[in-house]
């Protein structure tokens, strides 16, 4: 005979020979390997507060002619804990799916079932293929009042647990991020960087139920981002970007009326357009240091061609007045 | 497509942009009009309210198959109903409270004025697509049995929820109402004589 048995992790185990006696004599096994007569009582093998690693293959054998007398897997697990579920509709107003997993594993095979009632009306949660742990439900009203409730049930050969949700339709409503996000220079403007994205292709219907968006940058040097909402279009100019630093950007959406925002897009990085490197790019690359202050800052003025008239000094110091002004203002940027 | 560039199809537009607006503005009005609400009378905001006669219900079914003459049709029988639901729930304020909620008897008025802008607002819409207005109910339904104080906070709060569900909803069916419509006669909403 051979079948498989349960026990908690910490559980003391009793296993009979099958049909032997109490004082006939036999041999147990582990995966193959004897065990030791120390943990025997009689016939019976006696496993104290068993933990994980005796799992496995227990064989009782009679004693003097080795017929294999009583076989069993011992599966050492827990009962589980109270699931963790969570429902959300990212193709609204389609449907919703919900998903869910055990916070601690039990090391022994689980089973869910999950139940969805919308009012008085049991509706049936459609398993998805992958992943496993997710089904999905069709909306067969929209604009409704009445809530939604999911019980999520598991069970195992130790216990049973579970865990409800009850969630209005509009709550749950969270679109996939934003795909295809894009950001590049604008020639010849040193602090514009073009931002543009798609549509989640998860949402079903963008044009009756628009999306808007909120676009994150920063250069990598900061820390702190910079916000914009946009309520309609699917790219932004930003206009405000330090010029020759690279930039972080993101993008979020949400319904424009209902639900919470997506999380953040992929990040895609961009450089402002800037001229060929000069003898002033590189001395600001140099002297360059993380700033503490963020959109407050001027902009350093464009660097223009010396007038002739402007020129102070003579030799290899002379400067014209323009660029001095240049490097005087670089260097109190980078301070 | 030459009916996108007609003047009713302009005018259609124009007045679903501008209801589509009238409705965002009103959903603001009455999520912030529920808090208050359920505040101040002492409700539980998660309480579930069942279903009550008059008020009518934004929950919808196939949605996405209804013809524009539906969708307006449907608004505006809501939106007549809200009228006088509020208005009586505004009568109802008067008599019970004083001075204590007076600013919600006056957001209820606000909102009031809203509701029945909004269903004018509706009737613009149909006449353009060339429907006829149904008529008000001269005498209306009887009306209901005299509730208790606590079961007027309850049907209050039932009327305020349904109503935000309907402001979201009318918002939708508007962008539906605003899409150009195919050029046969066989797209939903286009002016048909009854």
């Amino acid at each position: 005979d051979s079948h498989i048995q349960y026990e908690r992790v910490g559980a003391d185990v009793t296993m009979k020979c099958g049909s032997m006696d109490w004082d006939a004599a036999v041999t147990w096994t582990a995966n193959g390997t004897d065990i030791d007569e120390s943990h025997l009582n009689g016939s019976y093998l006696i496993l104290k507060n068993v933990d994980l690693s005796q799992s496995g293959q227990y064989s009782c054998y009679e004693g003097s002619s080795w017929h294999l007398k009583y076989q069993t897997q011992l599966r050492v697990g827990t009962p589980p804990k109270e699931p963790v579920l969570m429902c959300r509709s990212n193709n609204y107003p389609k449907g919703f799916y919900c998903s869910w997993h055990l916070p601690t594993p039990t090391y022994i095979p689980n089973y869910f079932n999950i139940s969805v009632i919308h009012g008085t009306k049991d509706m049936v949660c459609e398993k998805d293929a992958v992943p496993k742990n997710r089904c999905h439900i069709r909306y067969l009203q929209l604009f409704s009042t009445v809530k939604y409730k999911v019980t999520l049930t598991v069970t195992n050969a130790l216990g049973k647990n579970f865990t409800t949700l009850t969630f209005d339709e509009f709550a749950i409503v969270k679109p996939d991020p934003p795909e295809s996000v894009v950001a590049k220079p604008v020639p010849n403007n040193p602090r514009r960087l073009e931002v543009s994205w798609q549509n989640p292709s998860s949402w079903p219907d963008p044009e009756s139920f628009p999306l808007k968006f909120f676009l994150r940058y920063r250069p990598l040097i900061l820390d702190q981002w910079q916000h914009v909402e946009l309520s309609d279009g699917t790219s932004h100019t930003i206009t405000d970007a330090y010029a020759g630093k690279e930039y972080i950007i993101q993008v979020a959406a949400k319904d424009n009326d209902i639900g919470t925002w997506s999380d953040w897009s992929v990040a895609v990085h961009a450089t402002p357009w800037t001229e060929e490197p000069k003898h002033l790019t590189t001395e600001a690359q140099i002297t360059e240091t993380t700033s503490a202050s963020t959109s407050s800052f001027m902009a350093p003025p464009t660097t223009k061609i010396c007038d002739k008239g402007a020129v102070v000094g003579s030799g290899a110091m002379a400067v014209c007045w323009t660029a001095g002004l240049v490097v005087a203002a670089y260097s109190i940027l980078f301070i | 497509m030459a009916a996108a560039d007609s003047p009713s199809a302009a005018l259609r537009r124009d007045l679903c942009s501008r209801g589509i607006r009238l409705a965002g503005k009103m959903r603001a009005d009455v999520v912030d009009l529920l808090d208050a609400y359920v505040e101040q009378q002492g409700l539980d905001a998660s309480a579930s309210v069942a279903a009550m006669e008059g008020v009518p219900l934004a929950a919808v079914e196939r949605w996405d198959e209804q013809t524009g003459t539906q969708r307006l049709l449907e608004n505006l029988a809501a939106y007549r109903a809200f009228r006088a639901l509020l208005a009586q729930m505004l009568e109802e304020q008067r008599e019970q409270l004083g001075e204590a909620e007076a600013g919600l008897g006056r957001a209820l008025a606000a909102l009031l004025l809203q509701v029945s802008a909004f269903a004018y607002h509706l009737e613009e819409l149909l006449r353009l697509e060339s429907r006829g207005i149904p008529g008000e109910e001269e005498a209306g339904p009887p009306p209901p049995p005299r509730l208790s104080l606590f079961e007027q906070k309850l049907r209050g709060l039932g009327v305020l929820r349904e109503l935000a569900q309907w402001a979201v909803r009318s918002v939708r069916d508007l962008r539906q109402l605003a899409k150009p419509s195919p050029a046969t006669a066989a797209a939903p909403g286009l002016a048909e004589s009854p």
